[in-house]
């Protein structure tokens, strides 16, 4: 009796043996890795620097007309928090946590918290269908995923209008975006698509990577939104066409010729260097030229 | 004798589980079939026409940034000070234009690859800037003595179940099968390089760099097919921490554009 | 025979009314949405918060809330909806149709008022159904001029003239505010204090310019204030999300994020045709500037019942209107 009861016990382990498909422990915490745009992520980009970004007419045009004190006198902005694919450029730790189905043992959700704005994320990964179109955008939207191999790939859709940088570039409500989570050794590299079809002109290809670190804690980011700055009611701080005095300075800067700062698919391709022709440095660094983390980033000439 | 017969069975199952794991490991296994060749058992294809799109790091990749501009590189002091002194023209008179096409720096020179199988056990990477060429040896170690080179030696491997900071010898018992055990991805790891530059404008690295990456491959809704590198570069002469970055690179139809030039200082 | 005199004087009055009240000459046609096939047309049924619900169609929205003391309806659809209006208001309550609030005068809101009298929704006694004055007014000219014998049933008869309206509903304070000259000028927000949720009629349309109907009162000027108003009722729950839910007059259910975002955009486009216009730009002029040209792609359309340059040359023409 007590063996057959063993090979029942046996067998009920084995039955369970064979997954249908691989899936992968993203489960932890995950501190960000800030090596690249650096200056972007964490002091911010500057005004006028579209480098990198494959703009459209539309949207190069939003961004010029942008003010940066939008931010502060409409107050409706004060706590508007990064959507969940600008969430992932960074500024702040990351957490990812799963849910199993207790039938078969198998993820069937991540959840995610970012520091900032302490931006929560679900990614269902139970074939679930997405909300129609009636249903509310949100700024993290609403995200699937399914297996290839050892890759999760994430689709996201129904979001709110959010920047694709936080100088005003925008990105449209319209947009959706496509995410692959790949997990080597202790490094997450999430690389993300944005399929913006106003404010681009193709796809945006981003990646970003974290590495493991269990004692990280994420803090509290308390945003509380008042009026900061009089201004009669309904007041929205914009440049009109042609008046943005600041969008030079970027390229003065640099150096750089200020066709090549103005974003646009051409920019991204290794043949436009040969249109921009002989480019000359300035002699030295003058601005954070030892940015690499939240100490060395604070003012452009901070750091050793 | 029923408790003995109980633990009987009951290693036997374990014993069939685990042989049952050690089943889905490495290609080959028990039977009769040969072990199928790295190209054969390739789980994704990397072969062709790829371009770099420099949507990261623009100003440091598309253009020369100024001398002294590290930003983002955890470079030691020493790192910064050596640096600091970079001279392209001494480079250049020293026969080091290609210091910045290095193993640890070519794929974030914005540019179009080439890649193929030069043999079963050899992925080739050739590069039009600077007209470099990588090869990553599968199931290959570096001969002693071996000569440092811009591109060292590159070992290969397809990534195998998910191991984390595992042992490489570390075999687990389990009654299930490991996870991600149909891995699409490629790790090579470079050692044997001499001393180059992450960027162009002289961000140095030893020779004593490990140079680690992951190549991932992914098709989009749009019907194109990308490869991100994640790239990890461990110097403990002058790195802080290990530096990480994640270039991407877009399939190409042909070889419209593959442009071979040879290295430049500027 | 009793129907048909009280019919007439219905008629009657609201010629007497009309003619009190004059309404401003038409400068050009009123805007008209054209009314989607109802065969192919569903209704999704979407909660909205509490006791608000959403019924959403290609032809428009409509807002339920349900209760103990009925259903109201904020707007009803076209009139050829209505039988699947009503089928959906059924799976959300049995009760009558208790009120109906119409937010404007377009026949994509108030069309199903009779229908959905006629399908015995309201139970024994019909629903009184409440607009704005203007609206009303709007109504019976309109009907004057078609020559329509309109009912009394199809018409909000239940007017209001001030700035606000209030009454208790279903366990909760209903708001009404007429906001002047913005859409028309009969434009009603109706805003549920307990559920949260403020109903904008066609003030406020998440994917389209704003559709402004100078022939019945619209002015730009007037639109911005509109959507401020919203702003001024809406507060979001943490980060700017959620809290305060917004119905739209057509399209998805928004909050206050969006209706600022709106908003912005709209602000902007006044002030850069305002500024075209104080520089002597005529209205080919401004159009050909394309003051609107970087925000086409979220809420243009070059065909269709109102297209970008209608939005611009109604922006351009209403400028200097006061509100």
């Amino acid at each position: 009796m007590k063996v057959r009861h063993a090979i029942g016990i046996a067998v009920a382990f084995l039955s369970t043996a064979a997954p249908a498909n691989a899936q992968v422990d993203f489960t932890g915490q995950w501190a960000p890795l800030y090596h690249e745009d650096t200056i972007e992520r964490i002091p911010g980009p500057e005004l006028g620097d579209y480098t990198g970004l494959p703009l459209s007419d539309a949207g190069r045009m939003r961004a010029d007309s942008w003010d940066a004190d939008r931010i502060s006198v409409v107050q409706e902005y004060q706590c508007r928090p990064h959507s969940s694919d600008y969430s992932l450029r960074g500024l702040a730790p990351l957490r990812i946590w799963a849910d199993y189905d207790p039938a078969t043992q198998r993820i069937i959700a991540f959840h995610t918290h970012i520091g900032a704005y302490e931006n929560k994320r679900t990614i269902y990964l139970d074939g679930r269908p997405h909300p129609n179109e009636y249903e509310p955008h949100t700024f993290q939207g609403f995200s699937t995923g399914v297996w290839e191999g050892n890759m999760l790939t994430v689709t996201t859709t129904h979001l709110k209008e959010n920047y694709l940088r936080r100088n005003g570039v925008p990105r449209s409500s319209k947009a959706t975006f496509t995410e692959h989570w790949v997990l080597h050794r202790n490094y997450l590299t999430i690389t993300h698509v944005v399929y913006d079809p106003v404010i681009l002109t193709e796809p945006l290809v981003r990646s970003q990577s974290w590495f493991l670190d269990p004692g990280q804690r994420a803090g509290l980011f308390p945003c509380e939104y008042l009026p900061e700055v009089p201004a009669e009611a309904g007041t929205v701080p914009h440049y009109l066409p042609g008046t943005n005095p600041w969008l030079k300075e970027f390229a003065e800067w640099y150096a750089l010729p200020f066709e090549a700062i103005r974003g646009g698919a051409e920019t991204l391709y290794p043949e436009y260097r040969a249109k921009m022709g002989a480019y000359k440095p300035k002699d030295k660094c003058e601005r954070f030229c030892n940015c690499t983390g939240f100490g060395d980033c604070l003012s452009p000439t901070g750091g050793r | 004798m029923r408790r003995n017969n109980l633990h009987g069975v009951m290693a036997a199952l374990l014993m069939t589980a685990s042989i049952g794991v050690a089943a889905q490991g490495p290609p080959g296994g028990r039977g009769a079939q040969p072990p199928r060749t790295p190209q054969a058992a390739a789980p994704v294809d990397f072969t062709g026409y790829w371009v770099s799109v420099v949507t990261e790091d623009w100003r440091w990749r598309m253009v020369t940034p100024a001398r002294g501009d590290f930003a983002g590189v955890p470079l030691n002091a020493a790192a910064r000070k050596l640096g600091q002194s970079w001279d392209p023209a001494k480079d250049e008179a020293e026969g080091n234009q290609c210091k910045a096409y290095g193993a640890a720096g070519i794929m974030r020179v914005p540019g179009r690859l080439h890649i193929t199988w030069q043999d079963d056990t050899t992925l080739k990477i050739d590069t039009d800037q600077g007209t470099q060429t990588r090869l990553l040896h599968f199931g290959g170690k570096p001969a002693p003595g071996i000569k440092p080179s811009w591109q060292g030696y590159s070992s290969a491997n397809w990534e195998g179940p998910q191991r984390g900071s595992a042992p490489p010898d570390f075999t687990p018992i389990a009654l299930n099968p490991r996870e991600g055990t149909r891995g699409r991805s490629l790790e090579v790891v470079t050692t044997n390089l001499r001393a180059g530059y992450l960027r162009k404008n002289g961000v140095p690295y030893s020779e004593n760099t490990v140079l680690r990456e992951y190549f991932d491959l992914s098709n989009e809704r749009t019907g194109d097919t990308w490869f991100v590198v994640t790239t990890i570069v461990e110097d403990p002469t002058h790195l802080t921490q290990p530096f990480v970055t994640s270039t991407n690179f877009k399939k190409q139809a042909d070889a419209s554009g593959f442009a071979p030039i040879p290295c430049s200082v500027r | 025979m009793k129907v048909a005199l009280l019919a007439f004087a219905v008629a009657l009055c609201g010629l007497a009314l009309v003619s009190a009240q004059a309404p401003p000459a038409r400068t050009s046609p009123s805007p008209v949405r054209p009314t989607p096939d109802p065969a192919a047309t569903d209704i999704s049924v979407v909660r909205v918060q509490k006791n608000v619900y959403m019924l959403a169609s290609r032809a428009g929205n409509v807002a339920v809330q349900i209760g103990d003391d009925g259903v109201l309806l904020v707007d009803t659809g076209t009139a050829p909806m209505a039988q699947k209006l009503f089928a959906a208001i059924r799976t959300l309550s049995n009760k009558p149709i208790h009120t109906i609030i119409n937010t404007h005068l377009h026949a994509d809101h108030t069309g199903g008022n009779l229908a959905l009298v006629k399908l015995g929704a309201g139970g024994p006694q019909p629903p009184r159904v409440m607009g704005h004055e203007n609206t009303y007014n709007r109504m019976v000219a309109a009907a004057v001029e078609a020559n329509a014998n309109t009912p009394a049933a199809a018409l909000p008869m239940d007017a209001f003239f001030t700035p606000t309206r209030d009454f208790f509903l279903n366990g909760e304070a209903i708001v009404l505010h007429h906001v002047p000259a913005a859409h028309t000028d009969g434009d009603t927000l109706v805003h549920f204090r307990g559920s949260d949720v403020v109903a904008t009629g066609d003030v406020f349309n998440p994917d389209i310019y704003p559709v402004i109907d100078i022939a019945n009162g619209g002015t730009i000027s007037g639109t911005i204030v509109a959507l401020n108003r919203v702003l001024e009722i809406t507060v979001p729950a943490k980060y700017q999300e959620g809290g305060t839910y917004v119905v739209p007059g057509h399209g998805r259910i928004c909050d206050e994020a969006e209706v600022v975002e709106y908003r912005d955009m709209v602000t902007i486009i006044r002030d850069r045709v305002a500024d075209l216009v104080k520089k002597g730009l005529t209205l080919d002029q401004v159009k050909a500037a394309k003051p609107s040209r970087d925000y086409d792609g979220d809420y243009g359309t070059t065909s269709g019942f109102w297209t970008t340059e209608m939005f611009v040359e109604a922006v351009y023409r209403t400028i200097n209107a006061t509100k």
